[in-house]
């Protein structure tokens, strides 16, 4: 059994079935990237990783817990071990940056507030985000509100990282920029699913890529075997001949 | 349809306030936010009910002066103009003030977090957001209310009295000295206690909406209209039911 293991994921939306029978295994240390076109539950299947999302049917274990039934005080200490890193940041805009990052310390650590504050400026150095220490939400750009909100989720130390499109939406630039702290939470060995649209990231920080199609994976296998295999579905995925 | 979604907002206010009860008793507990609730709900709302007050007091005062003119019942206009306020008046008139003020901002503000994924952020953070939105919002409510009432209709009073003097030649004495003789602790309790009730309406229907707000920000204006119509009709329907029920109450006791 992996770190995490989705056995026979099922999950309709007024009445239409968008996942049919999902299952994957992601090992520790390892990183999955799901990719599949617009609408096919991607990010359900994320959110149901941490019970922002309810299965129909099926299993979801992480660490060998099966946790698709528990309840929200159940799944609390879930949420301090796996992270979800927001498509959007889904930054607190009545907080600031400093704020918004203080706020999973305070929750869930005994930090005193001095080592809130040294924890703070390390982690916003460590991001590029020393001046926006002060700033709200609102003032930042799209890749600074996506940095930050990858800053606030790991704070922690979470040993799962989840992501929900990280680099959607963003310049070659700043999209780098998210790729390169993927990358250097990967080498701290943490263990990550890697949801997205942007098949150069995928192919840039992804272990294994797994094919979500018609309600189930299609097609799981490492970046070069799938690169190597021009017939297989993901290949037709990418040059947009399935999906 | 509309059946359809009056048992959906039943359901969903009743599985909120027994999840909020529940929590209610479980640390954390977030002091803190409750009373920035009780300052944003009761200390900004002063003024609103500042002049909601004083305006039904001096309106009641002038109609029940020049109607009773006629009839040389002036003499009663403190009694009634009381009695009124601190039974009726006082309560449900500040409580649809704060339903429209506070409710619309509540479920406004609720709801722009709910589209925005902030509610999602909060519980993929390890919180709650029962814990940390919507049980301060209610405490807050069941706080700030009360004591709104309470300076509504001493302004309410005082604003009949202004009118009685100045407009219908009412000796202030005579005025003040009535309305002691006339209020007694049951009529101003009758009043004083459905704010309770008037502040679950509130809180709790402006959390629901907020909380389930769907389709985007055109979802917020929508969830914001359905809290403050919701919630007012729950305060003039509840106002029947409690008035009786207090009514019942003063009989025995």
């Amino acid at each position: 059994m992996g770190m995490i293991d989705v056995r026979n994921f099922a999950k309709s939306f007024d009445g239409v079935q968008v996942h049919k029978k999902v299952s994957f295994t992601v090992n520790k240390g390892e990183c999955l990237g799901i990719v599949g076109g617009s609408g096919v539950g991607k990010s359900v299947v994320l959110r149901s990783l941490i019970g922002l999302e309810k299965p129909d049917s099926g299993e979801i274990y992480i660490e060998g817990e099966e946790i698709s039934k528990y309840s929200e005080e159940q799944l609390i200490p879930i949420r301090t071990k796996v992270a979800y890193v927001f498509q959007n940041g889904a930054l607190f805009d009545s907080m600031s940056v400093y704020e918004n990052l203080a706020y999973p310390l305070r929750e869930h650590t005994k930090m005193s507030e001095s080592e809130i504050a040294k924890r703070i400026h390390e982690q916003l150095s460590e991001f590029g985000l020393a001046e926006a220490e002060s700033k709200e939400p609102a003032q930042l750009s799209g890749g600074m509100q996506k940095r930050v909100g990858l800053a606030r989720s790991i704070i922690i130390g979470p040993e799962v990282i989840l992501y929900d499109e990280p680099t959607a939406g963003l310049d070659p630039y700043n999209s780098l920029k998210i790729q390169e702290m993927i990358l250097r939470l990967k080498a701290k060995g943490s263990t990550s699913i890697f949801v997205s649209h942007d098949m150069p990231s995928v192919f840039a920080v992804c272990d294994r890529i797994a094919l979500l199609l018609d309600g189930e994976i299609k097609a799981v296998g490492r970046p070069d075997e799938l690169r190597e295999d021009p017939d297989g579905l993901l290949q037709k995925f990418v040059s947009g001949e399935a999906g | 349809m509309i059946s359809l979604s009056l048992l959906e907002f039943f359901g969903g206010a009743y599985f909120l306030v027994t999840e909020v009860s529940r929590e209610l008793w479980r640390r954390p507990f977030y002091s803190r936010l409750v009373i920035e609730q009780v300052y944003q709900i009761g200390v900004r709302s002063l003024p609103l009910v500042i002049v909601t007050g004083l305006s039904t007091g001096m309106v009641m005062a002038l109609q029940f002066g020049l109607g009773l003119e006629k009839f040389g019942g002036k003499p009663y206009v403190p009694k009634i103009v009381s009695l009124s306020i601190v039974r009726e008046l006082g309560p449900v008139f500040t409580s649809l003030m704060i339903a429209a003020r506070v409710g619309a901002g509540i479920t406004s503000e609720i709801g722009s977090m709910t589209v925005t994924q902030q509610i999602d952020a909060i519980r993929a953070l390890g919180t709650s957001p029962i814990k940390k939105i919507v049980i301060p919002r209610v405490l807050g409510c069941l706080i700030a209310l009360p004591l709104l009432v309470a300076i509504a209709n001493a302004i309410g009073v005082y604003g009949g009295m202004v009118v009685a003097v100045a407009d219908l030649g009412l000796d202030q004495q005579f005025y003040m000295q009535k309305v002691y003789q006339t209020i007694l602790l049951t009529d101003y309790m009758s009043g004083f206690m459905k704010t309770f009730f008037f502040a679950l309406f509130i809180s709790i229907t402006a959390c629901y909406y907020g909380l389930n707000v769907k389709g985007g920000t055109k979802g917020v204006g929508t969830a914001t209209t359905m809290s403050v119509v919701t919630s007012s009709i729950f305060i003039f329907v509840g106002d029947y039911f409690l008035t009786k029920l207090f009514w019942v109450f003063e009989q025995w006791v």
